[in-house]
């Protein structure tokens, strides 16, 4: 085989490829909301409800509007006539909601007032100064009293406090009567279950904590009649087509930029009453405001995650095949529907499915308002809710039969030959492997070896326990017909002049490392160093078209997209390059990229480089016939599908018998994402995720007093997973490509948090097993742990 | 949140009673008062600064007592608000003759809003007590210089 003089690129798709993002973050060279400065730009500061119920009587504003520097002013009900109710983006009935409280306020931290003035600290001490008069109303905390005939209510014409109630299960809901069409067979499989378990869960509210809080800048500019907004958003391009509705301007008079994002986890997909009012603010003053939430504000009004009641029963046959699963939950929501609120619980009893093949099912779900922030997408979104209640009831049914965990589940997987496998639920499935999962899991946490250091650590009078959880999750979201901003993706690749590569991603990350990922699936597409590649996210003006980062759709809905518009640049290129090579009569479907040339395929002699094509396409002398100048592509992808991943985790927990703390020992998780793009961000986004997961399990929690008071709103009283309560995590993978999508990549984002948390559970309830221990609720507050341990005379 | 407790006085509880409820000894004997008057029967305004914890700030308040009973109850109702939140408490105080002096019985319903909820709830409950064990020294001075 004949040579030619240039280096040799190594594939990079599977390389652990070190985040690009990475140095200018850790340097403080990176550029987020708050960095943005503009000239004139004036600050704001809201002022908000103390209390989480009342109605507002009146609002002072005269002696924050005496303050030198005080721009503007204004109320909730002023700010109306600028600004109507926000928009959510679920199909369910609900209440008006607007940027700022207009008559009444329903959570503690809801704005009632919006002070804009010349500099931050300033806006802050004026909006101390307005004066809001309320009358106090009874706070809705319980939401199962919330629930109770003759409650007091939050929102008109939501009876009950009821958001959304809905039931299936059987053979599903007669259209008509909206009555369960026959579930006999539901209770006919809990009548003749040789065993049932039955247990009342909570998973906890729980405050999303992104690093960086959320902030915006929004800038209107009459004379031109356009609005740019920066902000701290998962979604550029949805916050445009909000803020344009909103506002009654035009997609094309609106610019949105997502800049260096510092984590969303679910909490930065909404559009909240600060960006809207931002917008409108800016409008009305003439001049470019700016708002940065504190973390007090973050605690009290970015949305929450969780907070799901399970009332979850299950029954099996003595061999442990399980014969039927009954869910009621309760979702307490809080007080507001915001963008995906009544979506997110929907979620859960879809995937509380599982990887069992379940005969029949039963789910009752009601989202019910209370006085508290509102709740929307945090990690794993609806899915970590129902995976929770799905493998505590799996572990207690184990234990019931004195099966061992692993094989329980393995009993009851849907086997590998039955995909793709509808639900009962209606999902479908892609595809799945379980089994070998589980063997891996097994074998790299030594399964049996840690039963055997469990029993040897009990001898010693040592309270320990081992716990596994299997889990199949929902990503790459859409397709368009699940998700009501649209479930495509785009991308746009552009070859420039000397063979550089510049594309875009609707994807817009903030910390996925997409700059990087997409980078190498570019690099090994043209066969041109990862250098020559950059790839821009985030601004609506430089990407033409997106929909934005959640549910784990980066890869598996953005890289497809990528993909695609690869390719046809790649046509394109490959049509200059046989126009560059006429006299040898290339044909251009012969022709491969490879070391950063375009060659005949196996000739590499008969070639050009990709700089040289890249240059003819932009001076293209002669015009080869046919042609338009340049190589700029663009492809939408839509999913036919979501994708299915699963993974088995397991832990072992150590408990002080004094103290009642406890202490994570190991943690084992063996995913399955499909094809993996790089390893090292694979790792990454488990790693964060287990963190999150275990921080659920063992530390998080946000409480409301009686009178709806949060007493969690600092990082003293909530309780954050820090490195050094974490073990050094056991990673592997085993991989079941997708056929959804060309990459065969299924996501991975959310993973972590998923499996996570049953499984510490499960450790810590095997722990406390020999005091009699069936259940425990999250999270294993030392306080929580002791009791229980107190309640057997601590004694096991 | 309920906070309770009792404690035992030297002084006859007829004096105790006068006083529990006499602006000019109370706005001695509170702990931060700046201002302490009487804007109608039985109403008192008042001013305060107070630390909980990181949280300090000035309260202005309102006092109303109610369900006298002399000498042997009442009740307070009691609303302040400031910069970092607001207190209300509904507080019923008793006082038992007791050999040598009086016992005062006294239980109060506290319910807090704002920063001092949620910044200084866990210690709210170990403030109060504390400030309620220099008002009652302030008040035993004042028994004992009625004494003398």
């Amino acid at each position: 085989m004949t040579t030619v003089d240039g280096p040799v690129l190594p594939k990079l798709i599977g390389e652990r490829v070190k985040r690009r993002e990475d140095p200018r973050l850790i340097q403080g060279q990176a550029t987020y909301v708050d960095d943005i400065k503009l000239p004139g730009m004036l600050h704001l500061a809201f002022k908000r409800s103390d209390i989480a119920h009342g109605i507002i009587q009146s609002i002072d504003t005269s002696a924050a509007e005496a303050m030198e520097g005080v721009e503007l002013v204004i109320t909730g009900a002023e700010l109306a006539e600028h600004l109507g109710p926000m928009p959510i983006g679920t199909p369910f009935p609900a209440p008006d909601h607007y940027s700022v409280a207009t008559d009444r306020v329903r959570y503690v931290g809801e704005p009632v007032a919006v002070v804009v003035a010349e500099d931050r600290y300033l806006a802050r001490d004026a909006a101390d100064a307005i004066e809001v008069e309320y009358e106090e109303l009874p706070a809705v905390v319980d939401p199962e009293a919330a629930m109770e005939p003759g409650s007091t209510t939050l929102h008109e014409g939501f009876e009950r406090n009821i958001a959304v109630e809905s039931y299936w299960g059987g053979t599903g809901v007669n259209p008509e009567t909206a009555q369960p069409e026959d579930d006999s067979a539901v209770d006919a499989a809990f009548a003749e279950a040789d065993v049932v378990v039955t247990q009342r869960m909570l998973n906890q509210r729980l405050a999303p904590n992104a690093m960086e809080p959320r902030g915006v800048v929004a800038h209107y500019e009459p004379g031109r009649e356009y609005l740019t907004v920066w902000s701290a958003t998962q979604n550029p391009h949805i916050l445009r087509t909000l803020v344009a509705a909103l506002m009654g301007l035009g997609e094309h008079q609106v610019r949105a930029v997502a800049p260096e994002v510092g984590g969303g986890f679910g909490c930065k997909i909404n559009i909240y009453g600060e960006e809207y009012a931002a917008a409108a603010l800016s409008r009305l003053v003439k001049a470019p405001v700016k708002w940065i939430e504190d973390r007090t504000e973050a605690f009290l009004t970015t949305t929450h995650g969780r907070d799901l009641l399970g009332y979850i029963d299950l029954a099996a046959k003595s061999d442990g095949t399980i014969t039927g699963l009954k869910a009621r939950i309760i979702a307490d929501i809080g007080a507001y529907e915001v963008l995906l609120t009544a979506m997110i619980p929907t979620l859960t009893g879809l995937m509380m499915n599982g990887v069992y093949r379940l005969p029949v099912v039963r789910h009752e779900l009601t989202e019910v308002f209370t006085n508290k922030t509102p709740t929307d997408a945090y990690r794993g979104a609806g899915r970590p809710e129902g995976l929770y209640f799905l493998e505590r009831a799996v572990d207690m049914l184990a234990r019931e039969l004195d099966m061992d965990p692993g094989e329980i589940r393995r009993k009851n997987f849907v086997p590998a030959d039955e995909f793709p496998f509808a639900t009962q639920g209606g999902l479908v499935y892609d595809s799945g492997n379980y089994e070998p999962c589980l063997d891996k899991a097994l074998e790299v946490a030594d399964w049996q070896g840690l039963l055997a250091e469990r029993d040897a650590a009990r001898a010693e009078g040592r309270i320990v326990g081992v716990g596994l959880a299997f889990y199949v999750e929902v990503c790459g979201l859409g397709p368009s017909a699940v998700v009501p901003t649209g479930g495509w993706e785009h991308s746009g690749v552009t070859v420039e002049r000397g063979g550089k590569v510049t594309a875009t991603t609707g994807a817009s990350p903030h910390g996925q490392g997409n700059e990087t990922t997409f980078a190498q699936m570019l690099a090994d597409h043209f066969s041109i160093p990862l250098e020559d590649i950059t790839i821009l996210h985030g601004d609506t003006s430089v990407v033409k078209q997106g929909i934005g980062t959640f549910g784990s759709r980066s890869q598996a809905v953005g890289g497809a997209a990528l993909i695609s518009a690869a390719g046809k640049a790649g046509d394109k290129m490959k049509q200059f390059a046989a126009a560059l090579m006429t006299d040898q009569e290339v044909s251009p479907e012969d022709l491969v990229f490879e070391d950063g040339r375009i060659q005949v395929e196996g000739a590499p002699e008969v070639s050009k480089t990709f700089a040289e094509v890249a240059d003819f396409a932009y001076v293209p002398v002669p015009l080869p016939p046919g042609m338009e100048p340049g190589i700029s592509e663009e492809a939408f992808f839509e999913p036919e599908n979501n994708t299915y991943p699963f993974g088995c985790h397991i832990s072992m927990v150590e408990m002080d018998r004094e103290t009642g703390e406890t202490k994570l020992l190991k943690l084992i998780a063996v995913d399955d994402c499909g094809n993996v793009i790089n390893p090292l961000i694979v790792e990454g986004q488990v790693h964060g995720g287990l963190a999150q997961g275990i921080g659920q399990a063992m530390f998080e929690e946000v409480v409301y007093d009686e009178d709806g008071q949060p007493v969690t709103a600092s990082f003293m009283d909530y309780v954050m997973p820090r490195a050094a309560d974490l073990p050094t995590f056991e990673l592997d993978r085993t991989v079941t490509t997708t056929p959804i999508n060309p990459l065969g990549a299924k996501g991975v984002g959310e993973a972590g948090t998923i499996g996570s948390t049953p499984c510490v559970v499960n450790a810590a309830v095997d722990a406390l097993s020999p005091f009699g221990v069936t259940h425990i609720e999250m999270p294993l507050r030392p306080e929580r742990v002791w009791r229980l341990i107190q309640e057997n005379g601590g004694q096991s | 949140m309920e906070i309770k407790g009792e404690h035992e006085f030297q002084g006859p509880r007829e004096l105790l009673y006068e006083l529990l409820l006499d602006p000019d000894v109370l706005s001695g004997a509170l702990p931060g008062v700046e201002r302490f008057e009487e804007i109608a029967p039985e109403t008192y305004e008042s001013t305060m600064r107070v630390g909980i914890a990181s949280v300090r700030g000035t309260y202005t308040g309102r006092v109303e007592v109610l369900e006298q009973a002399p000498p042997e109850s009442y009740r307070l109702r009691i609303d302040g608000s400031g910069k970092p939140g607001g207190v209300r408490a509904d507080a019923v105080v008793e006082l038992a003759e007791a050999s040598g002096g009086t016992t005062m019985h006294y239980r109060a319903d506290v319910k807090a809003r704002g920063t001092i909820a949620r910044l200084g709830g866990r210690l709210l409950g170990g403030v109060a007590r504390l400030l309620i064990g220099q008002f009652f020294k302030s008040i035993e001075q004042q028994v004992d210089d009625r004494a003398a």
